[in-house]
């Protein structure tokens, strides 16, 4: 292969491991959120079991546990708070990710990107003129 | 039903008058200059005045990188040179993102508004403030809601929500008032929806394909889309660009929000500006928002008066202003408001802070391409000779004629049933409507027989 050729193969490489990575980020949040919905109607199937039992079958991978309900409770609470700081982390690596991509690509940045939000009541301020 | 007819009536009158004060240039789609900001002969209906288009572009440029914010450039020239089209070139390539205002110098004397206030609501305008807007929603298709009603008929309905992407499903328990929200949108097993996390707002983004066999025999206003993809739980960023001057707006309390619409907003008070001018330079510190200075044109500007100029020299200066492009055709003349000759009828201080670009009268050949890039524009078809004879019109007497020309001649065409506008069609219309010398002409001739004639002071006193 001659010189020019290898370079349009260096490029292709690089921008399709950055698309790659993109893509792998958004899966691993469609993963975690999967989990995080699992777990919250773990929380609310505990809360709305009315059996005098005050202990639970957890399933851990092929096996049933019976755990004692508030001792799950916590569990699963203590795991959904990780997997929402996961989700963030995930969130906030992904806009630089994206934003390589679009640099190798040669696409323009997109604009307003890397802002921070606006607060609630700021947004409710300025509601009457965004809602054109 | 008054009220009603009145707030339908507000924004059709708006619409009028924003067309009508384009559509003189209703054929320019931008600045007409190639990659290296060389400018085309021809090129998205801009003809000719080729260095003027290349100074044009240069500043354009520099607006777009955020250079030359709080500068200001004058386009000088006589009248129907283009000055008005390289303006609105200008506004055309600054693309949808970037505020531009455009105000005819007559426009700042009001009865209601002081001159001033006119002026800085015209320079607030012009610069945009980018915002952003982050929302926690849940997005999915429905795939069934399941609702218990109490057995004894009274109290607290409970119930349950099944929602799926094409990736998860999951079911959440359901509230009375979220009950109550579902009923209220009609929201039936099939139709996407979103959730927002924080308020609790439901809407609904329409029936999924998946499901568009159910409803077959329903009316072509159902909307389909497809099932979401990915997580639920989405975060959505929406950024959005105001002006200063719609924050002004909302924020002048004796007004209302109400204000916005009517048009008339009234005087705003200078401490709600500065108050705005904080809160924004506040967000611009904390990363919230982008100031995205603009442009302000100013067509006609000799007509402001020395009041106006010594204000515009002053917010020049502030750190929030736009760029400034004003466009006149007076030669050296009274500046308005005091008894001093200047060029271009500004003042000399105002003149020295200025970019100037000057346009030059178009050439025979240069006329022929506008006048058929006209008649495109107008949907008017023009034989070879007529376009030689308007050419030829539009040289002797003004491009502006000729343009008029264009129109009425096609009147006169189609009422013959021509296809075609010939030579004849032309005469018609230029023995009907004088141009303007041939008006002077006529009144020297005649003026005797005119009322309140004073042919003696004919001079005319335009500023």
């Amino acid at each position: 292969m001659d010189d020019s050729a290898q370079r349009v193969l260096a490029y292709l490489t690089e921008v399709e491991e950055a698309a790659e990575d993109v893509l792998a980020d958004k899966q691993q949040i469609v993963d975690l959120d999967l989990k995080r919905n699992r777990n919250r109607e773990a929380l609310n199937a505990l809360r709305n079991d009315r059996s005098l039992n005050d202990k639970a079958n957890v399933c851990f991978g092929n096996m049933f546990i019976r755990l004692p309900k508030e001792k799950t409770k916590t569990m699963i609470q203590k795991d959904q708070e990780q997997i929402d700081k996961e989700i963030s982390e995930l969130r906030k690596r992904l806009k630089a990710k994206v934003n390589h991509l679009n640099e190798l690509q040669g696409k323009p940045e997109l604009k307003g990107y890397n802002l921070s939000p606006l607060s609630n009541e700021e947004i409710k301020a300025i509601n009457s003129i965004l809602k054109r | 039903m008054a009220a009603q007819m009145a707030s339908t009536k507000v924004p059709e009158v708006r619409d009028i008058t924003r067309i009508e004060r384009i559509g003189a240039h209703s054929h320019i789609r931008g600045l007409g200059l190639d990659d290296a900001l060389e400018p085309r002969q021809v090129s998205q209906g801009m003809v000719g005045q080729l260095a003027s288009r290349r100074a044009a572009g240069l500043i354009l440029e520099m607006i777009k990188d955020g250079h030359i914010a709080g500068r200001a450039v004058l386009i000088a020239g006589q009248p129907g040179t283009g000055k008005t089209a390289i303006a609105m070139g200008i506004a055309q390539s600054l693309g949808p993102d970037t505020p531009f205002t455009a105000l005819a110098g007559s426009e700042i004397f009001s009865l209601e508004m002081s001159k001033t206030e006119a002026l800085s609501q015209a320079f607030r305008k012009a610069i945009g403030v980018r915002i952003k807007e982050e929302t926690e929603i849940i997005e999915g298709e429905v795939v069934e809601i399941q609702i218990d009603r109490p057995a004894t008929g009274t109290g607290a309905k409970v119930g349950k929500l099944t929602l799926k992407t094409t990736e998860m499903e999951t079911i959440y328990d359901l509230g009375s008032k979220m009950i109550e929200s579902l009923s209220k949108e009609r929201i039936q097993a099939g139709d996407v929806i979103t959730i927002d996390k924080a308020t609790g707002k439901i809407s609904k983004l329409g029936r999924s394909f998946t499901r568009a066999r159910d409803y077959d025999a329903m009316g072509a206003q159902t909307q389909f889309v497809q099932c979401p993809e990915g997580e639920l739980q989405k975060r959505k960023e929406v950024v959005h660009t105001v002006s200063l001057h719609e924050i002004d707006v909302i924020n002048s309390r004796t007004q209302g929000f109400l204000a916005l619409f009517s048009g008339d907003t009234g005087e705003i008070k200078s401490e709600v500006r500065e108050q705005i001018n904080a809160k924004v330079s506040e967000w611009r510190e904390e990363g919230k928002a982008e100031i995205i200075p603009g442009v302000l044109f100013i067509d006609e500007v000799h007509m402001l008066d020395i009041e106006c100029f010594s204000f515009l020299n002053r917010a020049l200066e502030s750190d929030l202003s736009p760029v400034l492009i004003m466009a006149t055709n007076r030669g050296i003349t009274r500046i308005r408001g005091t008894n001093y000759q200047s060029p271009h009828g500004i003042p000399i201080d105002m003149l020295d802070r200025l970019l100037i670009i000057a346009t030059s009268p178009y050439t025979e050949k240069e006329t022929r391409q506008i006048l058929k890039i006209r008649c495109e524009e107008e949907d008017v078809e023009l034989s070879e000779e007529a376009h030689t004879v308007l050419t030829r019109i539009g040289q002797e007497t003004s491009l502006r004629y000729a343009i008029q020309l264009i129109s009425t001649a096609g009147l006169v065409c189609r009422k013959r049933r021509g296809t075609e506008v010939q030579v004849e069609d032309i005469k018609r219309v230029y023995s009907l409507f004088l141009d303007e010398q041939r008006s002077s002409q006529y009144m020297k001739e005649y003026q005797d027989s005119f009322l309140f004639n004073e042919a003696q002071t004919a001079q005319m006193d335009t500023s």
